[in-house]
């Protein structure tokens, strides 16, 4: 898609630094973290309630994403998501990283690692849903203020992560 | 060469950066200073049961007679609200800044508003902060009316009710209030005026009614 | 004491929405910035071969967590009025678990999947409509899960409640634990580059 090489990523320390200052900004201006997996929950719950309002209605689970008056869609995650796509695209431009591709690792073939893709994700969303929050919302924010839940989460990540990562080295190594 | 050097020492500089914040934050305290707070529930649940979180209106009445100055007496109530009337010896302090007015823990104070309900709210706040000697005005404001400054009798009043209003009267013109007149039970007492804010000057013993105290207990 | 702005109602939903959306764009670069829009280098990590993720995360935790703690000590801001996600441990440690290992299985979290899309991985496309999948088919078997779901309510919890250590002393052990861990971190990371090189 661009001519030109990609250039290399920020040293990490730099690009935590700038992640944590924007995480301090939104305790700072809103009074509350980042966070991702919440706005695909509205989301779906927007465009259930389009077709099935009675079901929407009828789950807890769906319910607390409506909205008196609005759109489910009319959520502070929601825009702040939209607001990801648009900060991730800019950088990406930026660098010249901006590619139609697929990450995967030499040993997989592109079908297998989408079927990957999509299991991770189904996960993910599991996860995200038990725990209250993925890794914006429980390991980045709730960490930065010290909360419990997000500290013992995080380290659960990390520990699902390190020990399913052998089942996995086919798919990136 | 030189930009791994360089971004080696920008690392560096960070950590040490951070190990500064970090140590410091050793003696820079707790955060969440202010605002939490913990209450005994049990301890309050029995000050509400036994209804020792209330001074009634004749009680105050009684303490501000006799020049009494171990208390003091917050109006809730908005700035303009205040301005038309309040309980003479009592200060505006709206409950948004309740918490943080200065007032002292072991202070006798005295919170009202129109109704029970907000002296209520800001009775919670105070006590869960730990402030030991804080009451209610019972009914308000609208107490302090019906029961101080335009007091009533029944038309059918016993000889025995009929002496007591006579002291009440006393303590209804020593506030500017006016006495409703026998069996006038029609006017509301709300309806007649409301006296000039002028704080009227303690006169230890003058009033009559300063020995009659609280018929209910609280 | 005017911060956080938004609770002491200095603007309203709508402007949030505005500040939403530039946290988010801000949020999104540096992810994109740290390389987090690269499935690889994200599953890198847990292969030992690129700790980028654990240093980003950290950098960030320790960077916002000392602003955030600086601020509320210096007056700033009122910490008691940023939002804490209530603590259900259970649930929240099973979550985790299946959240690392979806993390490890697709190379994706929810917000580098968004960044990965904006740079165009498809992989990270398919990653997002599977998060979509688990959301949903979650949500319309919560009413046979709503138990487990809300177990071990502990409500607003913070480390120093659950230790009895001072705060101060909490944030000062994170720090001490991140700059160790980045020390950790360059040093696996060569060893891994020098064994690497040795089998080639």
């Amino acid at each position: 898609m661009d001519a030109k090489p990609a250039q290399p990523y920020w040293n990490p320390y730099v690009a935590g630094i700038g992640l944590g200052l924007v995480l301090l900004a939104s305790f700072v201006i809103m009074g509350r973290g980042l966070g991702a997996s919440g706005a695909v929950a509205s989301t779906i719950t927007a465009g259930l309630n389009a077709v099935a309002p009675a079901h929407v209605a009828g789950n807890p689970a769906f319910a607390e994403y409506l909205k008196e008056g609005t759109s489910p869609l009319k959520d502070w995650l929601v825009f702040e998501v939209l607001g990801v796509f648009v900060g991730g695209f800019l950088s990406g431009m930026l660098a010249h990283r901006v590619t139609k591709t697929v990450e995967k690792g030499p040993n997989i073939t592109v079908s297998r690692r989408l079927v990957f893709a999509f299991i991770g994700g189904v996960l993910m969303g599991v996860g995200a849903k038990l725990a209250r929050g993925c890794t914006s919302g429980q390991a980045l924010t709730g960490g930065a203020l010290l909360n419990a839940g997000s500290w013992a989460f995080m380290l659960m990540v990390f520990a699902g992560a390190y020990g399913f990562a052998y089942f996995m080295r086919r798919q990136w190594q | 060469m030189p930009n791994v050097i360089t971004n080696l020492s920008l690392n560096g500089r960070l950590a040490v950066v951070a190990f500064a914040l970090g140590v410091l934050a050793l003696f820079g305290g707790n955060p969440y200073k202010g605002a939490g707070a913990s209450v005994n529930t049990k301890e309050l649940s029995i000050k509400m049961a036994t209804g020792a979180d209330q001074v009634d209106a004749a009680t105050l009445a009684d303490w501000i007679i006799q020049g009494k100055a171990d208390f003091r007496v917050v109006d809730l109530r908005p700035e303009a609200a205040y301005a038309e009337y309040h309980i003479p010896p009592a200060e505006n302090i709206p409950v948004a800044g309740l918490v943080d007015a200065g007032l002292a823990h072991n202070e006798k104070i005295i919170l009202y508003a129109e109704d029970g309900a907000r002296a209520a709210q800001a009775w919670m706040l105070l006590t869960a902060r730990g402030f030991k000697g804080v009451y209610i005005l019972h009914g308000g404001l609208d107490a302090w009316k019906s029961d101080v400054l335009f007091p009533r009798v029944p038309g059918n009043a016993t000889p025995a009710q009929l002496v007591e209003f006579a002291k009440t009267r006393e303590v209804s013109k020593f506030f500017g209030g006016t006495p409703q007149a026998l069996g006038d039970s029609s006017a509301a007492p709300q309806m007649a005026a409301m006296p000039k804010l002028a704080l009227p000057t303690p006169k230890a013993g003058a009033a009559a009614p300063a020995k009659k105290k609280k018929k209910e207990g609280c | 004491m005017m911060a956080p702005f938004f609770k002491f109602g200095l603007f309203g939903e709508n402007i949030g929405l505005v500040v939403a959306f530039l946290v988010g764009i801000g949020f999104g670069f540096f992810l994109e910035r740290a390389g987090f829009n690269s499935a690889r280098k994200l599953a890198a990590q847990f292969y030992f071969t690129d700790l980028t993720v654990f240093k980003v995360m950290f950098t960030a935790i320790v960077t916002a967590m000392l602003g955030v703690y600086w601020l509320s000590v210096l007056g700033v801001v009122d910490l008691s009025l940023v939002y804490l996600t209530p603590t259900f441990l259970v649930p929240q440690i099973v979550g985790g678990l299946v959240l690392g290992v979806g993390f490890v299985v697709g190379g994706y979290c929810p917000g580098t999947a968004c960044v990965g899309i904006a740079t165009g991985r498809i992989d990270a496309f398919v990653l997002f409509v599977g998060i979509f999948a688990g959301v949903w088919g979650f949500s319309e078997l919560y009413p046979l899960v709503s138990g487990f779901y809300n177990a071990t309510d502990m409500g607003q919890l913070t480390l120093p409640q659950v230790t009895g250590l001072p705060y101060g002393l909490l944030v000062f052990v994170v720090v001490l634990m991140a700059l160790g861990g980045f020390y950790g971190a360059e040093w696996v990371e060569k060893k891994m580059a020098a064994g690497k090189k040795a089998e080639a």
